[in-house]
């Protein structure tokens, strides 16, 4: 059977969210209107830094159980390219 | 009735697994969702949608509560609602030409009383998403570190 699709609103699962029809929230109007100061620029790093060791790290996100060991093995042979 | 989602769904052909529906039962008996309806369709190439039979031993009734809340009569001016000014969608938008898909009706039992508590206390709602899949996982590896932080 033939079905002509029709529109409908938009709505969020709470009732409907306000929809600016591509334009400015108020809370990116508010920001835009008002600039937040620059943050200072960081110091810059020696140029001669040696560079840290990810292995530690990563032995470490292991040890947590934040990445599996699989994921170990993974990171590890691309840190060793 | 709680809040009802429109699920589209594409597929590759028209098979569709009865894994779905079966989960769809499970939430039901759960007292999480609620499916109102199934229905499939297709957009031809043209763009032409049209609704199909569902497949053998699926309910034979699925898909007319679809059809009449997302479609409208043949070459009938659209009525209901004025939608001016408001962000719209149809099926014609989501449903790409020369694919079928599967639009679900699901009203979800667990969030009428949360909805129902927030509109009491005067909450307005400003943004409403779904996290992408890969801020799903940054945040669930900050869970997995929180936990971590808190065994120790």
């Amino acid at each position: 059977m033939l079905l002509v699709p029709k529109q409908l609103r938009r709505s969020g699962m709470t009732g409907d969210v306000p929809y600016y029809g591509g334009r400015f929230t108020p809370a990116q109007a508010y920001a835009a209107s008002h600039p937040s100061h620059p943050h200072p620029q960081p110091a810059a790093a020696p140029a001669a830094a040696p560079e840290a060791d990810p292995l530690p790290a990563l032995q470490q996100l292991l040890d947590t159980g934040v990445i599996t060991a699989e994921e170990y093995q993974d990171l590890r042979a691309r840190v060793n390219r | 009735m709680g809040p009802v989602q429109v699920l589209v769904v594409g597929f590759d052909h028209a098979a569709f697994s009865g894994e779905i529906l079966a989960e769809f039962t499970r939430l039901r008996q759960a007292g999480i969702v609620r499916l109102l309806d199934l229905l499939l369709v297709a957009r031809a190439g043209d763009g032409a949608v049209e609704t199909l039979a569902m497949p053998a031993g699926a309910d034979a009734g699925l898909g007319g509560l679809a059809a009449a809340l997302l479609g409208q009569p043949e070459g009938k001016e659209q009525t209901g609602a004025d939608t001016a000014g408001d962000s719209v969608w149809s099926l014609a938008d989501a449903v790409p030409p020369g694919s079928v898909a599967a639009v679900a009706l699901i009203e979800h039992l667990w969030a009428g009383p949360l909805t129902a508590a927030i509109q009491k206390a005067g909450g307005a709602p400003l943004e409403e998403t779904w996290l992408a899949p890969d801020d799903l996982a940054v945040l669930e590896a900050l869970m997995n570190q929180r936990i971590e932080e808190e065994l120790r």
